[in-house]
């Protein structure tokens, strides 16, 4: 077997792989993943180049509100079963050091990290994957409890950064390095670099770093001077009043937002919550691009769900006006305004 | 010579305490050719003012006696560079500098180093310009002035040190990260080499090493030796007995393949023992070029060190045996996964209110039956913690034993309730639990057939194979508390694809919303569910705990639990599985590029 032709073949097995997901087709999806072990593409291709991109896939057919929550998380746990006849399939015998993975308490996305954690088994680590939705007290008694040569920490949305940065202390209390990746910390690692915390874009990278002890230990310092303007702080505490005030704005400008259903009126809650989290991030990190980004996000993923981008747009004008002596987020909520398309922007200014 | 000059070395800290120092002030302003007086000049009374004019011309006079006794030496060249004059203090400082030489032709001397070594002394120069291209060379004798201010940065640096050492020790930790902590911090503060024995644990004792590797910090090993093995002076220092200072002690240490690539001659070795609880928890090998011999404050400091890396070992141990114990105590109490059973996919979540704990008041489980059933439970006991999960143990092991004898669920609960009373009533406390019971078998006509048996617990859900949830009705009393209780029976299906799931109150009841005031509800609950008729159970649980976890946003919770039970969809036909590639033949491998 030549490497081009292993090479090729996870490529070859992806739509079908994708079709099982889709009909989270449990064992049909395991047999894909098994007839290309058999067929000698080493494991941690069949999850670097069948499962992950796969994984993302169901990622944009949710963005794209093409699949609902629930096809999202069958077809996630379709995945992870996948994973698991891999590893097993595998059955590498660890020689290494303990490598524990996790995922952010409140993240739930944990396919991704799991992939790290298999990877990193392939490798000879003896990894332990803590799972989704990690409290930190859990982690640390973990830590205390068995000895572990480092911990993967994986966050996949930017907004939880703050909490992150607080689990990064706790492991470095408890003297373990740690090695961070996902999402959340950029598409390049720069909010990584921000809180001084070794960064890996992928699995293989991550493995590399984890080999090189005294690279993972040296890890730069974090630039949080900004935290001192407590604008951070603030935000933080006035959320609850931004939420409400948010809402009456909203509900004045928008009529339609009178009649919302209670879960209509609960997802709105959690929009405004997502809006000043990302901006509490933004102002955690110092940096603007995470609160812009999002808004591009947002924008996309509410657009494809019918909610016109003006609603957003109104709420950044009311936000921008409420933080008036917030500097810093009053400079993010403009600069995420300008991002929006500018026929919305229009539309949300109110009437002369 | 101008009076500026005197003025910008005066110490200003009463040295100069010459009889003429008291008048220094007067006769600088009135050197000849100094700069005008200046404004930081105190205003003088007209008896200074008449002073002064009567004592320039004895300033002149007394100018050899006055430089005599001046902190700074002072060498005049002339323009060519050869020595014009040269005053006592400077004669002392440089003996080479006599009248009619040159500066050039000593050791240490260049025009542009302001500070070199000279004769043992740490000399501070600065040149000055004078009229007619001569030059005047100031030269002061620095050495105490550097030492002091060397001790303070030695002292500056041990504290600095310590303080790093309370800050990586201060913490809680994992035994082993302790001990490689502790030799990674001794390097390269303490030593070159640092080796670190624990006290051996049957028969056999743990080392480790932290070796100087360049900048980027020590290089940190380990490895295990057998207790006999051990040099003769880390055993006595184990047993507390020896002085700190040990012959042959660099001699052991290379013996013990502690110092590779040394030779004892190059090294001067030190030893420490860690203070543990009663005996020492483990010594400490501090090794550097022989060189860098250990004075009196390393040693101090290396006591210092040796007391906070003891109580940090001491505590991690402590630490250690204390968790496996708990660890123990915990696993025989977390819930224990579903037996596998024919047609049933089971899914479960659990999330203890006390993260740290793992265990709490909510229990969940099942068990086969003879006939090919399964029974099930899930419930909450009252109270929270250590306590509740203990409650939870004893519960799940009367069941365990109670379903040998009684498969039908409202008599299985009534039996349990008896057993709970009678358990109560003996220990004086007032315990008890909310359940829901069931049993599933197999339907003759596909799917399962559920019969549940309600203890005073939130009724169950189905998912219908529609997308629609709904509640069955399901009533009864709390169980433990009275004896004949109400016990509530309801009897369902589950066509292939549908699933019942049980829960605790800590998902209903989380706190979140705008304030964190509001609970989550059923309806929340049935909403979240809805339409998710095609995930796999284990899925559904997972997204039940999610969408409670998400209300929660962080915040404190009850225990959460799940158990779903979903009819798996049997006797589907064998797929044809078109991505899997056939065997590469030979020849379509030769035409692969």
């Amino acid at each position: 077997m030549t490497v081009a032709v292993t090479g090729a073949l996870p490529a070859a097995a992806y739509p079908e792989y994708l079709r099982c997901l889709a009909e989270a087709d449990e064992s049909a999806a395991v047999e894909v993943a098994r007839g290309l072990l058999d067929a000698g593409v080493p494991a941690d291709r069949v999850l670097l180049d069948l499962v992950a991109p796969a994984q993302a896939e169901v990622g944009e057919r949710w963005a794209r509100n093409e699949w609902n929550v629930a096809q999202e998380h069958a077809a996630t746990h379709v995945s992870e079963q996948v994973v698991a006849a891999v590893s097993a399939y595998a059955g590498v015998r660890p020689e290494r050091g303990r490598v524990v993975v996790a995922c952010m308490d409140g993240e739930w996305h944990a396919l991704p990290a799991r992939l790290v954690a298999e990877v990193l088994r392939l490798r000879g680590w003896q990894v332990t994957f803590l799972g989704a939705s990690v409290p930190a007290a859990h982690l640390v008694s973990y830590l205390h409890r068995h000895d572990a040569y480092a911990v993967a920490l994986a966050c996949a949305l930017p907004m939880r950064l703050p909490q992150a940065h607080r689990m990064i202390e706790a492991c470095r209390r408890s003297d373990v390095p740690i090695v961070v990746g996902g999402r959340g910390f950029g598409v390049d690692g720069r909010w990584a670099r921000r809180l001084g915390v070794a960064w890996a874009p992928d699995a293989p990278a991550a493995a590399e770093l984890l080999a090189d002890e005294r690279a993972l230990r040296a890890s730069p310092p974090a630039g949080l001077a900004q935290l001192a303007d407590d604008e951070y702080a603030g935000l933080i505490s006035r959320r609850a009043e931004l939420i409400d005030s948010a809402l009456a704005e909203l509900a004045h400008r928008m009529p339609a937002t009178r009649v919302y259903t209670p879960s209509q009126l609960d997802s709105t809650v959690s929009d405004l919550g997502y809006i000043l989290d990302f901006l509490a991030a933004a102002l955690y990190v110092d940096d603007g691009s995470l609160f812009t980004e999002f808004v591009e996000w947002l924008e996309a993923i509410l657009d494809s769900r019918g909610v016109p981008a003006v609603a957003i747009a109104g709420t950044l004008r009311h936000l921008s006006g409420a933080l008036r002596d917030f500097p810093r987020a009053a400079g993010y909520l403009a600069d995420g305004y300008v991002s929006l398309p500018s026929p919305e922007r229009r539309a949300s200014a109110p009437e002369a | 010579m101008t009076g500026a000059d005197v003025r910008d070395i005066d110490p200003g800290d009463g040295r100069l305490a010459t009889p003429s120092a008291s008048l220094a002030p007067a006769w600088r302003s009135a050197a000849p050719g100094s700069a005008p007086p200046t404004a930081v000049q105190p205003p003088r009374s007209p008896a200074a003012e008449e002073w002064l004019e009567s004592s320039r011309a004895p300033a002149g006079r007394d100018w050899p006696e006055i430089a005599e006794h001046l902190r700074e030496g002072v060498v005049v060249c002339g323009p060519d560079g050869v020595v014009w004059h040269v005053s006592p203090v400077a004669e002392r400082l440089l003996p080479e500098a006599v009248p009619g030489g040159t500066l050039a032709n000593f050791d240490g001397w260049h025009a542009g180093i302001a500070e070199f070594t000279h004769h043992g002394r740490r000399l501070r120069t600065r040149r000055v310009a004078l009229s007619a291209g001569r030059g005047c060379w100031y030269v002061e004798d620095v050495t105490e002035h550097l030492g002091s201010v060397d001790a303070l940065a030695a002292e500056q640096a041990r504290a600095a040190f310590l303080a790093v050492v309370g800050e990586k020790l201060g913490n809680p930790l994992h035994p082993d990260r302790a001990a490689a902590a502790v030799v990674r911090l001794a390097v390269p503060a303490l030593a070159e080499v640092a080796v670190l024995v624990l006290a051996p644990r049957s028969g056999r004792a743990r080392w480790w090493r932290a070796q100087r590797a360049g900048d980027d910090g020590p290089k940190v090993d380990q490895g295990l030796l057998a207790a006999a093995e051990l040099p003769s002076s880390v055993t006595d220092s184990l047993r507390g007995l020896t002085p700190h200072t040990v012959d042959w002690l660099a001699e052991q240490a290379v013996e013990a393949g502690w110092l590779p690539g040394l030779s004892a001659a190059d090294v001067c070795a030190r030893l420490v023992a860690l203070p543990g609880r009663d005996a020492p928890v483990g010594v400490l090998l501090v090794a550097r070029p022989a060189a860098r011999w250990f004075d009196e404050e390393d040693i101090d400091l290396l006591r210092v060190f040796a007391a906070r890396a003891g109580a940090a070992l001491t505590t991690a141990l402590l630490y250690r045996d204390q968790a496996e114990v708990a660890d123990t105590l915990q696993a025989s109490l977390l819930p224990a996964e579903p037996v596998q059973a024919p047609g049933v996919q089971w899914g479960t979540a659990y999330r203890p209110a006390q993260a740290g704990l793992r265990i709490g008041g909510d229990f969940y489980g099942a068990h086969r039956l003879p006939d090919g059933g399964s029974v099930f439970f899930l419930g909450d006991v009252s109270g929270k913690g250590v306590e509740a999960a203990v409650f939870t143990g004893q519960l799940r092991q009367c069941l365990h034993a109670l379903h040998r004898v009684e498969a039908q669920p409202a008599r299985l609960l009534r039996l349990l309730n008896d057993a709970l009373l009678e358990t109560t009533l003996a220990h004086g406390q007032g315990r008890f639990a909310t359940l829901v019971l069931g049993v599933v078998r197999p339907h003759r006509d596909g799917g399962l057939a559920l019969t549940l048996a309600g203890g005073g617990h939130l009724p169950p859900l189905v998912l219908r194979s529609s997308g629609a949830v709904e509640q069955l009705p399901l009533s009864g009393m709390l169980i433990g508390v009275v004896p004949d209780p109400r016990v509530g029976q309801v009897t369902t299906r589950l066509a292939p694809g549908e699933t019942c799931v049980l829960y605790s109150d800590g998902v209903t009841e989380a706190r979140g919303g705008r304030r964190g005031t509001e609970q989550l509800g059923t309806d929340r609950l049935v909403q979240a569910m809805t339409g998710c008729q095609r995930m796999p159970a284990p899925a559904l649980a997972e997204r039940i705990e999610q969408v409670t976890c998400d209300w929660l946003a962080q915040r404190d919770h009850d225990d959460i639990a799940v158990l779903a039970l979903r009819a798996t969809t049997a006797g589907r036909p064998q797929r044809h599985l078109h991505a899997v590639p056939a065997p590469v033949s030979p020849a379509s491998r030769a035409a692969t590029p």
